[in-house]
């Protein structure tokens, strides 16, 4: 099966994600072609997930002082920074008859399984992470966010962090940092990583794409070929933009679901634990542990992963955190799960509680929640 | 026919017609030619919780096939996709700011919106219901256990 490839360096917030969205949209009505589009920003922009509020995920003062456009995914997850040094990911293809989401969710596997074999032929230990991450020994070096168009078209998106500059990342994106310091960039650069620390080395980018896409070709069984957008694609690109990206009310827009966020510190012989989560409903969007204990930051980073995105119910939190636990307690010098587990409870509880919430705490897509980190 | 058919985890109440692909279900009101329409089970087990829903205006009008709505759940992202056509007559509020309610009652307080409709009788054909339901649900289900997306 011959399907295309096409790779763009630079464009616009605007053009790259109404690309991306125009492709899904005319591949599910089977007017262009199944494509992988490895692309990169024009540096920088800050792109929302489709859900988020932009004014409470970016700096959008800071964006405007410095020329750094703001845009809003069609694909779900935290706030991103993208430019010259990730690399934009779009696979878009149509849907099988009848699996409506479900197929989605069976070729985020498959998705993921092509970047995993192009990172690993780059010597990058890399792993697919339920639901939504790439990690590498519990760091995040991707996103992934899934789009099902109308038309069946899925477009399957991720952010591939070949470097990534942490101290301008927090300028841009409204952390909940109240200063920045050395101290909280490294706090963040011991939950993710790129493609150049793994290296330990700065190869380029062509060469990061070239591996992506012949890994994409071996998972999918496909042979790529390359190609570019067609007229009538950049025509409906065009109107997409014109119509939908530069747009306030699609890129401003806000949820009805105002996020919560809640807070525990509980006191242990091991040292103090500060647990915050930012929720949407029950659901735990993003975790923060942290205090003033001793732990290994790949455990804690793990930690924090498992609880993205999972159901708040007590007796499922507890069996997560308990999981992480046999096999990697000895990492948490002292934490007891049962501990934690609490420390987690309360902080949803109080979360849930918070009804009057106008403004939570941020999250980004690499970024968690909270003021202070271990 | 009984009220519930199959899975008690899963249940498809038999009093409403199902679209295949979307899994969202419509219910037609013959005096007020009014139709509600929202989410089945089996779209929710596919999807997990909803952390966001958002619906197209009162007035505004949809087309069978066509969006009248978005979600998020975890990751995904995606339309909400009218089963029947017909203008949107009352929306559902509650669950656009709390789309737990859709997980908790499908078919009951997380419906989703109400259509004036336009052509119910030739659109509801196409979607399944009376003694075809049984069927699809069983088969719907089997394969879903097939693939891995419910136990």
């Amino acid at each position: 099966m011959k399907w295309r490839l096409i790779t763009d360096d630079g464009v616009t917030a605007a053009f790259g994600l109404a690309a991306d969205d125009a492709l899904a949209q005319r591949v599910g009505a089977g007017i262009s072609i199944p494509t992988l589009r490895l692309y990169s920003y024009q540096s920088h922009c800050a792109l929302v997930g489709r859900f988020q509020n932009v004014e409470n995920e970016v700096r959008v003062q800071y964006c405007k002082a410095n020329n750094i456009p703001i845009n809003r995914r069609p694909t779900g997850g935290g706030a991103i920074i993208m430019g010259a040094d990730q690399l934009g990911v779009a696979l878009t293809i149509p849907a099988r008859d009848g699996d409506s989401y479900s197929h989605a969710r069976e070729l985020m596997g498959m998705f993921s399984e092509g970047l995993v074999r192009g990172l690993q032929q780059l010597g990058v230990q890399a792993s697919f992470r339920r639901k939504n991450d790439i990690e590498v020994n519990g760091k995040k070096l991707v996103g992934l966010g899934i789009y099902r168009a109308p038309s069946g078209g899925l477009l399957f998106h991720a952010s591939l962090l070949i470097d990534l500059d942490i101290a301008l990342m927090l300028s841009v994106l409204n952390t909940p940092f109240e200063k920045l310091s050395d101290k909280e960039i490294a706090t963040v650069a011991g939950r993710i990583t790129t493609v150049h620390r793994e290296m330990k080395s700065q190869i380029g980018y062509d060469d990061v794409r070239t591996e992506i896409a012949r890994g994409f070709a071996s998972a999918l069984n496909i042979e790529l070929a390359y190609g570019q957008f067609t007229s009538a694609e950049l025509e409906a690109i065009c109107i997409l933009e014109k119509e939908k990206y530069r747009r306030d009310n699609w890129v401003y827009q806000t949820s009805a679901v105002a996020d919560t966020f809640g807070s525990s510190k509980i006191k242990t012989p091991a040292g103090l634990l500060d647990v915050r989560v930012t929720m949407a409903g029950p659901t735990i969007k993003a975790a923060f542990i942290g205090g003033d204990f001793f732990a290994a930051e790949n455990a804690v980073a793990d930690l924090e992963a498992s609880l993205r995105w999972h159901t708040s119910q007590s007796e499922k939190v507890a069996g997560t955190i308990q999981k992480i636990f046999q096999s990697r307690s000895s990492e948490f010098s002292g934490i007891q799960p049962e501990v934690l587990i609490e420390a987690v409870q309360k902080a949803v509880a109080r979360a849930r509680l918070s009804e009057s919430q106008i403004r939570a705490d941020p999250y980004g897509c690499y970024v968690n929640p909270g003021s202070q980190y271990v | 026919m009984s009220n519930k058919i199959n899975a008690q985890d899963y249940p498809i109440p038999a009093d409403r017609a199902y679209d295949r692909e979307h899994h969202m279900w419509a219910q037609y009101d013959p005096p007020s030619g009014q139709v509600i329409m929202g989410i089945d089970t089996l779209g929710l087990a596919a999807l997990g919780d909803l952390a966001y829903v958002s619906l197209q205006a009162v007035g505004t009008t949809v087309k069978r096939g066509e969006s009248m709505g978005t979600l998020e759940a975890a990751k995904m992202t995606g339309d909400l996709i009218a089963p029947i056509s017909g203008m949107i007559a009352v929306r559902n509020d509650e669950a656009v700011n709390n789309p737990a309610l859709v997980n908790q009652s499908p078919y009951g307080d997380g419906w989703m919106v109400v259509i004036k409709s336009s052509d119910w009788d030739n659109e509801s054909a196409q979607l399944v219901s009376g003694d075809d339901l049984s069927a699809w649900v069983e088969s719907e289900i089997k394969r879903y256990r097939q693939q891995g997306w419910i136990d």
